[in-house]
């Protein structure tokens, strides 16, 4: 089932990574590339790919086999059964958690959640509409991006969103058009006032009938329309078309992607426009994009480890994984509840712009809330589960129980990926008191440390 | 340890005795409230505020010649004069007029209006037409002229869930978010400033996440003293807005020594069906101004404080065919505490009298407010922050 795609030489920036001396494949590698790609993995997983290396691994991330752990054998029966029942968008949070928690594909819901914030709608406006869009972005999220424009824009929860339907012939609403080209397609700067009221002109008749997208020709304004220089009789798929041609759209798509994948300075100008170049040449393929980063040297490149904060979904989904708290497993709910309080309530973006993301994640109280977070997960019970956690366990289980320095050595691979140097364990294991005894409690303790290091904040 | 629901239900410090040395609790009990000590509230209207249906020019022909179902009747108005009146939502702003306690800066905006919400907040946050080098804010460049709270206090302190705005963004002040006034404590008996405890003063992310965490634990330190101070419960509109506001009181009568605090009020961005959703944010407002003004007037706080409300950008006056507006340009700023020269400054902006796009005409340049603002209520200087100087306006009495 491996996506064969032809080779494409696309230029130096996203050359392909082969293992080296200055780029082993090694632990951290791995534990990067679950943390960027997915949402961490268990120690059984990091091992297996770091055994057969990076080209088996990210097809195992591609074709959505990379879980050898925590995969319930009901798990889409039970997913369905959850989103039809859910009922409200509290509930919906949690389905989606649960999908995020015990799918197989991990990466199709990273990308799910980028396109989430990229044409983000709130359940405050459309309510349960947003269900119905989160099924659109999960379909079409490694298509070309055409295809998952098309889709979006012509569901009913972006269309009520943006006012569509209230956008007439006698009076246009600014709002569709603008939002579609600063924030869905071309981004700002690429195009003019006039353009956005031009476009609104295109997009006028188009509107919601009986929760469907319905094109009224009635309300439709269909004289002759200037949009980026064109001149045509457009209508709104017109629209579309002349913005998916535009270069523009591929740049701020190659942004959206390396935003994704590539931390703090990892990507330059020449990467972007590579990247972008790429997708010109392939429809705007995003399956295309997203393989052709996760394969490249630049991702794995020391300059790329460790440079991006991991996000309040991430950190909280991929904690729990790594921790093996599959059976029983903390609540979605509560889950829900905590990435919320760490500053990402899904699906309730703060406004159209989404979530800005990066160091905006970290502030007092959500710093705060992480270290909250991992103490309640280290003790076990608080998140609704009715075992507590024995953290040496885990460890045992995989041959690495030990003293307290073994259980730190182990927790921080897993978490981290490698331990930090200098003196960052022994200051750690200080301030777990004088008696440096592997009991339960000081193993909890020991983990929520790890957990709550600023080192374990990054990926 | 205890349990979550537990622990929030009593959040006093009793509660948190496992973390809280001894000292802390005593000096809670002997704090007085800071005397000194200017501070700035900043609202954040956010989405573009319709100034003209908010400081209404009645008599200006252009308001009836384009405003059909976004019209307000003259007798529903609170007049201010014979010209211009408050929506009829505004009653406390009203009140707050009538007893000295406001100005509005008339036809506030900037050269060239951007109409981007983001592009326009961004000048807005920054006070710079352009994008600050290192992304600074106009609050957080003028807290990094100034001096640090001695207690140890976050520079700022945004009330609210969102991220933190651009606006406070500084080289080296710190800015904490909150909701709630146990946001920051911490759940457990772990030892987090011994744990990380290394100094760390380069730019890069790392560093970055290991210093706000270290400030965290320091703020979260200096709160736990202001968590078990009583508040006898001034009587707050049960609004998102109003709790906002009630925080900041709550740790102003706390004695927090941070001077400068946010909050942001969502929504204004009425593309549709204008009518009843702008009144209801503009009750919002003016209920929650008008309660936190008298709370901090009864604790004896009121004088300390002043009050800032912008918005990123007006409407046009012509409105859309879904009973809405889209995106303007210039609108006006309120400014309320005792401190402030009550009225109207500006010209109110002409409704036949356009720019070439048919928008409101900018009167006053907003860094002209910001300059004022920050001269001379906060006592800090203004060029560093705009990167020029700026007509100040008499907005205060001396």
């Amino acid at each position: 089932m491996c996506t064969e795609r032809p080779a494409v030489l696309i230029g130096k920036p996203w050359a392909r990574y082969v293992p080296s001396p200055d780029a082993p494949w090694n632990l951290q590698r791995v534990v990067h590339l679950h943390r960027r790609a997915g949402f961490a993995a268990t120690w059984s997983e990091l091992q297996r790919d770091l055994k057969d290396g990076p080209n088996a691994s990210i097809d195992r991330l591609l074709t959505g086999r990379t879980r050898c752990d925590g995969v319930p054998q009901d798990f889409v029966s039970t997913a369905d059964t959850l989103a039809i029942r859910a009922g409200s968008v509290e509930r919906l949070k949690a389905w989606w958690v649960y999908r995020m928690m015990f799918g197989p594909d991990p990466l199709t819901e990273r990308l799910v959640s980028l396109w989430h914030n990229h044409f983000a709608t709130s359940a405050a406006k459309v309510g349960m509409a947003v269900h119905r869009q989160n099924e659109i972005f999960r379909r079409f999220a490694r298509a070309p991006f055409g295809e998952l424009l098309r889709h979006v824009i012509h569901d009913p929860a972006l269309l009520v969103w943006l006012d569509a339907p209230a956008n007439r012939k006698e009076h246009p609403n600014e709002n569709l058009g603008r939002e579609l080209m600063e924030l869905f397609t071309l981004g700002f700067g690429h195009y003019t006032e006039k353009d956005v009221k031009e476009a609104s002109r295109a997009l006028t008749g188009w509107t919601v009938d009986e929760d469907k997208f319905k094109e009224d020709a009635g309300l439709h304004d269909p004289a002759e329309k200037t949009i980026l220089g064109q001149t045509g009789h457009w209508k709104g798929d017109d629209l579309v078309r002349l913005l998916l041609e535009h270069p523009a759209t591929s740049e701020r798509l190659a942004f959206r992607i390396c935003e994704l994948f590539m931390g703090d300075g990892a990507t330059d100008v020449g990467g972007l426009k590579s990247l972008a170049a790429g997708l010109r040449e392939h429809h705007l393929d995003i399956g295309w994009a997203v393989e052709t980063v996760l394969r490249s040297e630049a991702f794995f490149a020391n300059a790329n480890l460790g440079n991006r904060i991991i996000g309040p979904v991430e950190y909280v989904v991929g904690a729990v994984r790594a921790l093996e708290l599959f059976d029983p497993a903390p609540s979605t709910l509560i889950l829900a509840e905590y990435i919320s309080n760490l500053g990402h309530d899904l699906f309730y973006p703060p406004n159209v712009f989404g979530w800005p993301g990066g160091r905006s994640w970290i502030n007092s109280r959500s710093a705060i809330g992480r270290c909250n977070f991992a103490l309640a997960l280290a003790a076990g019970t608080e998140l609704g589960r009715p075992m507590a956690f024995d953290p040496r366990v885990v460890a045992q289980r995989h041959g690495r129980d030990g003293d307290l320095a073994a259980i730190v050595n182990f927790y921080a691979e897993l978490l981290l990926g490698v331990v930090p140097p200098g003196m960052w364990r022994d200051r750690l294991l200080k301030a777990l008191g004088p008696k440096l005894v592997a009991d339960v409690p000081t193993s909890r303790q020991a983990v929520a440390l790890v957990l709550a290091s600023p080192e374990a904040q990054l990926s | 340890m205890f349990n979550r629901r537990d622990f929030l239900r009593t959040s006093s410090l009793l509660a948190l005795a496992p973390t809280v040395p001894a000292f802390l609790t005593a000096a809670a009990r002997a704090a007085p409230p800071q005397r000194d000590g200017r501070v700035l509230v900043v609202i954040e209207l956010n989405g573009g505020n319709d100034g003209i249906n908010t400081v209404v020019p009645f008599t200006d022909e252009g308001y009836a010649k384009n405003r059909k179902s976004l019209r307000l009747p003259a007798n529903q108005l609170l007049k201010i004069n014979d010209q211009v009146g408050l929506h009829p939502a505004l009653r406390g702003a009203a009140k707050l007029l009538e007893s000295n306690r406001l100005v509005i800066v008339q036809g506030v905006g900037y050269p060239n209006s951007n109409r981007s919400h983001f592009q326009s907040m961004a000048i807005w946050q920054s006070g710079r037409m352009r994008p600050a080098p290192d992304n600074l804010g106009w609050l957080g460049a003028a807290l990094d002229g100034g001096s640090s709270p001695a207690d140890g206090s976050p520079a700022a302190v945004l009330s609210g869930f969102d991220n933190l705005p651009l606006a406070l963004g500084g080289r080296h002040c710190r800015a904490a978010a909150m909701t709630r006034l146990d946001d920051l404590v911490l759940h457990g008996s772990v030892d987090l400033q011994r744990a990380f405890a290394a100094h760390d003063t380069a730019d890069d992310l790392k560093s970055f996440v290991r210093r706000s965490f270290l400030d965290a634990y320091a703020t979260a330190d200096r709160l736990r003293a202001v968590v078990g101070t009583s508040d006898r419960g001034a009587a707050y509109p049960q609004t998102q807005l109003g709790e906002r506001l009630r925080l900041v009181a709550q740790l102003l009568k706390g004695g927090l020594g941070t001077r400068v605090y946010y909050a942001i009020h969502r929504g204004y961005d009425t593309h549709y069906a204008q009518i009843p959703t702008h009144s209801m944010l503009l009750g919002e407002l003016s209920g929650a101004l008008k309660a936190f003004l008298d709370d901090l007037a009864a604790a004896e706080l009121a004088e300390r404080v002043l009050v800032f409300c912008f918005s990123e950008f007006g409407r046009p006056v012509q409105e859309n065919g879904s009973e809405g507006t889209d995106h303007g340009t210039a609108g006006p700023v309120l400014l309320a505490g005792p401190h402030v020269k009550a009225g109207l400054v500006g010209t109110t902006p002409s409704l036949t009298d356009l720019d070439p796009h048919g928008d409101l005409k900018v009167g006053l340049d907003f860094r002209q407010v910001y300059a004022s603002v920050l001269e001379d209520w906060l006592d800090l200087p203004s060029k560093p922050v705009l990167g020029a100087d700026f007509a100040k306006l008499s907005l205060f009495r001396s």
